[in-house]
Formats: C-alpha cells, structure tokens, sequence
C-alpha cells in the first residue's frame, strides 16, 4: 500500500486529474483506509478554494482611484 | 455576477465595472507583484483596468473574468519589465529541488502521519477566512515565500491560468512549476493546521 507521504506527495496531481489511473486507483485505496489521509485532502480542496478570497476586496477609497484613472485616461484620448 | 449583469458590464456600466475593481483589484496586484515587485505593481494593474475597461466590451466569457483580468496584468507587467529592461524577478533560479519536502517532519521513517493534520472544523473557505487574524497570517506568510512559489501558486489558484499557460508565461518546465505549486500549497497548509490547533500564526 502506498504511504501516507507518498499520497501527500500526489495530491495535488490527483486533483488535477493528471495521474495513472493505476496510481490514482492506488491512491483512493489508501484513502478509503487512511482517515488521516482523508483529512488531509478534504482541508486542501477547502484551502485551495479559499486562495482566490484570500487577498480580501478593494476599499471606497481604492476603487474610486481605479475609477477616476479610468475617467482620465478616456478624457486624455479624447 | 450573472448573465444580464455580464451583458450590462460589456455595455459599459460604470457601478459594475467598480464592482470588478472592488472584488479583483487586490488579487490583481497579489498576481503583478511577484513578477515587477510590489512597488510596481499597483501601477501595473491601475494600467491594466484601464485595458480591462476598453476591452470589457470584447470579453466572451471563454474564462472567468478574474482569469481573463489576470491575463491582462500578465501582459501589463510583461511589457514594464521589457520597458525597464528588466527580467522576471526569478528569471535565473534554475532548476526546482524537487526531493524538498516541507511537510517532512510531519511523517515516521515508514511514510505514515507521525503529526497527523489537526481538524478545521470548516467545511468551506468562507468559513475558513472567517477569522481577521488568520487573514492576516496568510498575507504575511504570502508576502514571505519565494516570488516563483508564489507567482505559480496566484496564477494557478486565484487567477484560475491552465497549467500549461504558467509554464509558458514564466518559462519554467512543468516538472518545476508543479514542484513549485505543491511546496506553496504546503506552507499554506502548514500555517492554516497551525493556526487551527493553536490559534496562532
């Protein structure tokens, strides 16, 4: 069987879908007998879903900035 | 934002188009900064809105907007660097050490959990970014990793850029990318199992 290191290893290659279907075959066996391992893939899929929110969401202040060099660069054009 | 909404941003409607700023600007600069640096990057992606604002017109929804915005920035930051006759931040880092394991003192000599992940007790990552001070600790944690770890880990998970676009865009092999992708992952990982079982960064 594979080892709990060895499928940390291809977890990102699982769900990428880019392994062997014999290696991915080897490694859902491990995870139906590893509640660590399943653990451990379950926090990655939420973590990974969590990266594009983890920079937060622009300000008032920011926003109208971005707007108002938008507004002046259309304004230079014309 | 839906398909009417879509539509009406195409049109031009400016109470849209800021919602775009509000909810990309920061990710955007996330993504140009480690490619110029951070002191260039918001100028970078202040240019790219305006590109982005001409442009919005033409999206046809082949990617999601924050993957179609962050090829934009891609292009903004490709040409300072050619302006400043500068090359990518990690252009000469070579090969990847691609037997580096960060989470390697977390397993026994037989490869078996020997310090198992602690449980979240999240089940999405809304619940999991609930926390300000966890939020705080990944954008440290962000700003510390190497710019290549990072650069592949924005491009790839926030901005949503297929693998092999990465590859081209950086001129990095796959083999390194995905090393590279697989140890930023880790360190999140390691800091958001911290955080959860001690409260801490």
């Amino acid at each position: 069987m594979l080892s709990c290191r060895a499928v940390v290893q291809d977890a990102d290659r699982l769900l990428a879908g880019e392994l062997t279907w014999q290696r991915r075959l080897a490694l859902k066996i491990h995870l139906l007998m590893c509640h660590h391992c399943r653990r451990y893939m379950r926090q990655l899929r939420v973590l990974i879903r969590a990266v594009p929110l983890m920079h937060g969401r622009a300000n008032d202040e920011q926003v109208s900035e971005i707007m108002a060099h938008i507004g002046s660069s259309e304004n230079s054009e014309h | 934002m839906n398909s009417d909404q879509l539509e009406q941003l195409k049109l031009g409607d400016q109470k849209l188009f800021s919602q775009l700023v509000r909810d990309h600007h920061h990710a955007l600069i996330a993504l140009a900064t480690p490619i110029v640096g951070r002191t260039e990057a918001e100028e970078v992606v202040q240019n790219a809105w305006v590109k982005a604002y001409k442009a919005i017109a033409n999206f046809e929804a082949r990617s999601a907007l924050r993957t179609w915005l962050s090829r934009i920035v891609i292009n903004e930051a490709k040409m300072q660097l050619r302006s400043r006759k500068r090359e990518f931040l990690f252009a000469d880092m070579g090969d990847v050490d691609e037997n580096h394991d960060a989470l390697a003192d977390r397993f026994a000599e037989n490869g078996r959990w020997k310090n198992s992940p602690s449980n979240w007790h999240v089940d999405s990552p809304d619940a999991l970014l609930m926390s300000s001070d966890l939020e705080r600790c990944l954008q440290r944690l962000l700003a510390e990793i190497p710019a290549n770890q990072r650069a592949v880990l924005e491009m790839r998970d926030s901005s949503g850029i297929p693998f092999d676009e990465i590859c081209n865009e950086l001129t990095i092999s796959a083999s390194n990318a995905r090393v590279l992708l697989h140890r930023a992952r880790t360190e999140l990982f390691k800091l958001v199992d911290h955080y959860q079982e001690t409260g801490e960064c």
